[in-house]
Formats: structure tokens, sequence, C-alpha cells
């Protein structure tokens, strides 16, 4: 068919219309360049001064040494390994959410208190819950030493004060945490797969798990692909947790993230630029990452239509 | 294609975005341990108080409440005093986490209250940069002389070293970090009270220290500790008290690597925990820090410092008889026990319309003698700080205390000993508040741990710890060395 331009003639009432929706886009888009270009680009920056906040900013531009100091700056790796590891609980968690999700989804008694009960931990305060299970990790006084002392009869591990354990501690925490919202997505996916692709598998003699396999979790990808993403950027940004839970940074570091490793830097010891250029190689693996993750959707995410 | 890059775009906006949300968590800063964690109210509040002049003056600080009343008494007297000149005094405070923030604010947009804090590590970096003005002409020598000898010195900057030359700020308050000594427990095991004309020495403060540590319930396991240690600003008396200086003279070159006395001192503050366990293990410290098992009743020493008093005296917090004491002396330092003070000082900024009124301003939150009062505890019956005025101090403090006026230790001259420095008694600023960050310091109190966990020796730990403190000090002394505004 072959495209023909038509130009409409609008009436003054449409025009006026278009008028007020574009005020309504310029709100948006005023606070974008306000609250996001800007400091974006500020942030750029600032990473290739000494600014300290004090002295002046633009008498101190040092090109990329701030970027080729942190490359090699083994603070800085470690943090980003402590990163990473915790990203382990990333699969755990949409492992953990879908299957309750698939509990959830049949005809079972209580089924709206308990997604009340997963849901909780998400809308509860960060820092809240922080505290909480700072107090559940107790090495002396904490619930999961208490239970274990009762049933083997030793000290249990120094949850938080040990350097491998306090990473298995922070992975519980943040799947706990997280968990809620896998499950709501899940559920969502789930009941908006039509009932007649199972009839028409279990026509064909499908048992449950090629039932699983071949229609429920592929067509469960885009929200698993949704999940996904906004793990990964969420797990980047860890910060309060570990601010919360183990002020320090842990035993030799061993619990710190990159964030953490940023405030610190930034705001304790005065060196904005450094802490900017920290937070510049952050916002471009993130970008990386969710590049990636697009580019590689197309092989594994299946849509209904 | 196009949409999908757009909103990749956005995705990675949003991710760095949820970045800047990230400095406006407030948490307990387990630094902060053993002081008084007063500040539950997270707010800013902003009073204003008018004349009839044309002055308007505005006053940024961060105090908590009971404070903030006391001194904005002191801001009614000085705005009635000066009516005539005087417009309005906009008095703000807030919590210290926000003051830090808002003040890098108003720097970045050059737009500087007329009166704020600066604390004796900034006054380098706040002077270079054009930002506070020498009080020099604006108060008189009666006024300065009339505060601590320290107070008097550390707010000096000659351009080139703190200590001496201008003065730019005077005292809000002078702190220092004491030793304290359950008086209960000293009682139940038998012991003699430490003397508080002759401070212990290492060998003796063990020996107390043993005495202390005991299976009170007999299930077996130690429940009371001699010491508990709080924290590096815990561990630094000891060191000093064996003349440990982890710098040269001039702040340039960290000194770790081979010092006797930090060895021997650092060996002795580890072996506590290790070879002598006479304080509560690696672990059972991050179960329950040692401030809580302080307040339990669990240990015989603990630090104390000024702003703690109030709380310790209080029956409530503290149900125990106790009192200030000095930190053991090591053999090779010059025989006097140390401890470390702190101070934050009220400046003027170098922008103010009005440098005389706010310098008089400055001065009477420093030294007016009803505010200090006040805050000192003489008229309220409740200690805040140690008065800036020593006149005050020596006297109707001292009296107050001693009649019983005012719920203080009686080993209150021990404070005072550490603020002017006698032949048994000394004190300074610690060393990082004479660098532009405290960042070279970490290495160090991170890595002590692990000496008291056993996985490495004093020996081994100095010798690796000292270039990575080295690294830190070049970077704090080129950031304190930057190009000026």
């Amino acid at each position: 068919m072959e495209k023909t331009k038509v130009k409409v003639q609008m009436s003054e009432m449409a025009k006026r219309e278009e008028r007020w929706a574009w005020l309504f886009i310029a709100a948006p888009f005023i606070g974008f360049l306000c609250f996001m270009a800007y400091p974006i680009i500020f942030a750029v920056v600032v990473s290739m001064s000494r600014w300290t906040g004090i002295n002046s900013l633009l008498g101190n531009m040092v090109g990329l040494r701030n970027y080729i100091e942190i490359l090699q700056d083994e603070k800085f790796w470690k943090a980003m390994l402590n990163t990473v590891i915790y990203m382990i609980g990333i699969p755990i968690g949409m492992i953990l959410g879908g299957a309750i999700a698939m509990g959830l989804n049949r005809k079972i008694p209580m089924k709206r208190a308990l997604t009340t009960m997963y849901y909780v931990p998400v809308v509860s305060s960060l820092v809240a819950v922080s505290i909480l299970w700072a107090w559940v990790f107790n090495y002396d006084y904490g619930l999961f030493n208490t239970i274990y002392k009762f049933l083997t009869g030793n000290h249990g591990p120094n949850w938080l004060g040990d350097e491998t354990m306090v990473k298995v501690s922070m992975i519980i925490f943040m799947t706990w945490k997280g968990l809620g919202t896998s499950i709501i997505l899940y559920l969502a996916g789930l009941q908006n797969i039509p009932r007649d692709y199972y009839e028409a598998a279990e026509i064909d003699g499908a048992n449950g798990w090629q039932k699983l396999r071949n229609i429920t979790v592929p067509l469960l990808s885009p929200v698993t692909f949704y999940i996904l993403i906004t793990s990964l950027i969420g797990g980047f940004q860890v910060f309060v947790e570990v601010q919360v839970m183990v002020s320090s940074g842990g035993k030799n570091y061993s619990a710190a993230t990159v964030v953490f490793y940023l405030y610190e830097k930034a705001f304790e010891h005065g060196q904005l630029g450094y802490g900017s250029a920290i937070a510049v190689i952050l916002a471009i693996i993130i970008f990386i990452i969710t590049a990636l993750n697009f580019w590689g959707q197309d092989k594994w995410v299946k849509t209904i239509d | 294609m196009k949409k999908k890059l757009l909103s990749l775009f956005l995705v990675a906006v949003m991710g760095v975005s949820a970045l800047t949300g990230c400095g406006n968590v407030t948490t307990t800063e387990e630094a902060g341990e053993t002081s008084t964690d007063e500040t539950a109210e997270d707010e800013t509040t902003t009073e204003s108080l008018t004349g009839n002049g044309d002055a308007t003056l505005n006053v940024f600080l961060y105090m908590q409440d009971h404070e903030k009343e006391a001194y904005k008494k002191v801001l009614e007297g000085f705005v009635e005093e000066h009516s005539d000149e005087i417009k309005e005094v906009v008095f703000e405070v807030t919590t210290q986490d926000e003051y830090n923030t808002k003040m890098t604010a108003n720097m970045t947009a050059g737009d500087m209250p007329d009166v704020f804090y600066v604390g004796p590590s900034a006054v380098r970096s706040y002077v270079d940069n054009g930002y506070i003005l020498s009080l020099d002409d604006y108060v008189d020598a009666a006024t300065i002389e009339s505060t601590w000898g320290t107070t008097q010195e550390i707010y000096r900057y000659d351009g080139t070293a703190v200590g001496s030359g201008s003065l730019y700020a005077l005292p809000k308050d002078l702190s220092c970090f004491a030793f304290a000594y359950n008086k209960d427990l000293f009682d139940a095991a038998g012991l003699e009270y430490p003397d508080p004309e002759n401070p212990y020495t290492y060998d003796e403060f063990l020996e107390v220290c043993q005495a202390l540590t005991q299976d009170t319930d007999g299930d077996g396991e130690i429940d009371q500790w001699g010491v508990a240690n709080a924290n590096q600003f815990g561990m630094s008396p000891y060191l000093y008290s064996n003349g440990v200086k982890f710098l040269n003279d001039d702040m340039t070159k960290v000194n770790v690597a081979d010092n006797a006395q930090l060895k021997e001192a650092l060996t002795f503050y580890t072996d506590l925990t290790t070879k002598y366990a006479v304080t509560p293990s690696v672990e059972q410290d991050t179960a329950l820090g040692g401030y809580q098992r302080w307040l339990d009743g669990q240990i015989g020493f603990y630090a104390c410092g000024t702003w703690d008093i109030a709380a310790f005296m209080d029956e409530n917090t503290f149900p125990y008889n106790w009192d200030l004491c000095a930190w053991p002396v090591g053999p090779s330092g010059d025989g006097k026990s140390h401890t470390w003070m702190g101070s934050v000082g009220y400046a003027v900024s170098a922008t103010t319309e009005y440098p005389e009124l706010s310098a008089a301003l400055v001065a009477a939150l420093s030294t007016d003698e009803d505010g200090q009062k006040a805050v000192s505890g003489i008229t309220t019956g409740e200690s805040i700080q140690l008065p800036n005025i020593t006149e005050l101090a020596y006297g109707e403090f001292l009296t107050a205390v001693q009649n019983g006026e005012l719920p203080f230790p009686s080993n209150v001259s021990i404070l005072f000993n550490y603020f002017d420095g006698t032949d048994k008694y000394e004190a300074a600023l610690q060393e990082t508040d004479y660098t532009y960050n405290a960042e070279w310091f970490d290495p160090f109190w991170e890595g002590v741990t692990n000496i008291q966990t056993g996985d490495t020796t004093v020996e081994d730990f100095l010798q690796e710890v000292q270039p990575e403190m080295q690294d830190a000090l070049d970077n704090a002394i080129e950031l304190q060395n930057s190009a000026t505004n």
C-alpha cells in the first residue's frame, strides 16, 4: 500500500489541546533536565577533577587520573567482587519466587494471607529490616545461632563477623527482602498464560514437568527478563543493607559494595572527584550489562503473541 | 531499534539516578558507639529573633535539642543587647549528617551563612579557600584568653601550619576521651580504686584487669572482663601513653613500620585480648559491643568521653557507681598518661556583611557566662560539656560538683589535668585532626582486628600496613594543597 500524506487541518480546539499536551510533556521533561541530565553531566565533569567540595573545581581538573587510579585500586576491586558475589542471590530469588508463585497460583486456602506475608518485607523500611536482621544474625544472641545451639549444642557461625559468612548472610537477607516482588510479578505472569495451552498439551499427553518446561517457563520469560534487569541494576547499587548491618564494611572490607566504597570516598573522606569517577564507572557497567541483556533477550524471551 | 535504544538509555538513567538517592540514609555510626545517641529529632529547625536595626545574620549549626534551648537564650540576650543594629538573627539548627551536606551545598553555591562551625581539621582548607574570616581584629584578647589553652591554639593558622598565627574560630566546646571504672566491680573483687595522682603502668593495669576478669555465675564461661576497648578512639590513648606518634612532625610521613614504641604498645593492646583474655573476644565484641557490656556492668574499665558523663550519671542508663581514672602509662613514653581531645569552633564567614557583629555573636555563643553555666550544668543540673571559660570551670563548676548540686564523677580533676597538662597527664588532638582527611588511619584500625583474631602478628602487620597508610596520606596532602578558589 502506498503511503499518502494527508494534512489534517486542526480545529481550534484540537490546537488548544495540543498546547496543553506540550505543557504536560514539559513538566517531566524539565524535571528530567534539572534532576537527571544536569547532575549526570556535572558528575562526569567532577569525576575528572580533584574537587573536594571546598576547593576550586575548575582549578583542579586532572583528566582521567581518577579513572586510572580506580582501575589500580585494590579496595575498589574488592568491593566490586563483593557486589558481584551478592548477585548470586538473584537466580536463587527468581527460582524461589517462581516456585512459590506457582504454589500460590493453585486453589489453596489462605492464598491472600500468604501473598501478603511474602510481600510484607518489600513494603517494609529497608533500614528497619536491616537492623532487625542484624539481630537475627547476631553471633551470641541471634535467632539463627540460638536455634543452631539448641539443635547441635555448638556455637553457630559468626554470621556478620566472618569474611565468608558475611556474604552468605547478605545474600540470605537480600533474597528474603526481594522475594515478594518476584512472587507478585510471577503470579501476574502465570495468570496471563491462557488455560487452553495447558489443555492442548494435556490432550497431547504432556506430563506436569513437560508442561512446566515447555509452556510455563517460556511464557514467563518476559517477567523473568524484567526481574533480571531490575535486580541486576539494584544489585549494583546495594548500599543501605551494608551500611546498617556491617557499618565498617566488614572484616577486611569483606562486606563492602561499590556504592558503599563510593560513599566512603566521597562523603567520609571528602574526595568528591574520586567518588564521582566510581559512580561514572558504575553507570557504564550497568549500561553495558543492560545493553547485553536487551541484545540477548531475542534469544530466550518469548511472548504469547 | 530506535525505541530499543531509548528504553536502554532510560534504564541506564534509572540506574544512575538511584545512586543519587543514597546520601540521605541516616544510620547510627558505629564509630560513635561511645557517644550518647540523642539525635532522634531528624529535622532542621529555624528560629527567627528580631530587633529594630538593619542587619540580618544567619547562624547555621548542628546541636542537640537541649543544647539548642541554652544557645537560643544566649542569642536572645545578644539580640536584645544589639537591638538597634540587628533586624533579624536566623538561627538554623540541624543534625550533624544534614549539616555537612548543607555546608557543601552552601560552599558550591557561594552562599555561606554568617556564622557556622569549623573543626580543627578544616581550618586550613577553609582559610586557604577564603571561607572564613580572621577574628584578630574583632575579638579582644581577654575573651580569647578566658578559654582553655588548647582551644586558643588549634584555631590559629599562619598560612603554613595550624597552631599559630591568626585566630579563625572560638570554641563551641573542648572535650576529651578519659577512662572510667566501675566501682561496684572493684568492691566486689576487693580491689583498691585507681589513684588519680598515680596512673597505672601497663603492668599494674593488666594485673587489675586479670583480677576483674571472672566467671561470676560459675557456669564455666567468663562473663565479666577487666576492660573493653572502644574501637579506634579507645585504642589511641594506650598508644599515645607509650609515646606513639603515627606521623612525623610535619605530618608528611607515616611512621609505623619501624616504630619500636608503637610495636610495644600495640603488642600490649592486642595481648589484652589474645594473650591475657581480659577483654571480650573479637566474636563476643561483634555480638554485643563494649559500650553495651559496660552499661550492663560486665566491664571493669571503659572509655568515657566528656559527652558520655551525663548518660553514665543517669541511674536508668548506668545503675552502678563509677568514677573517672587515667589511661595506663606505657614504659617507653614520657611517663605521662595521654589521651586525645576534640573540639569544634564557631567561625565567621569571609563574605559576611557584618563582620564585627558576627564576631561579637560568635564570642557570645562561645563565652557568654550564662550560656556556659547552662550547658555545663551549673544552673541546669545536667552537664552537656565542660565550660569553655577556665575560670568558670575551676570555680563555680567545680564547686557545684563538689557540693553535689551537679551530678558528676568526683574525679573531675582528671579532665582538667588532661586539658591543661600536668606532670602526670597530657592530651592533644588526634593526628587525624591535622590532615585533610582521616583515611590514612583506616587501614591501621581495620587491620588491628586481624592481630586480635590471631590471623597476623604485630610485626608483620606494621610492615604491611605502612605503604597503604602512606599512599592515603599522600593523597590527603595533595587534596590539602589543591588549587584554591
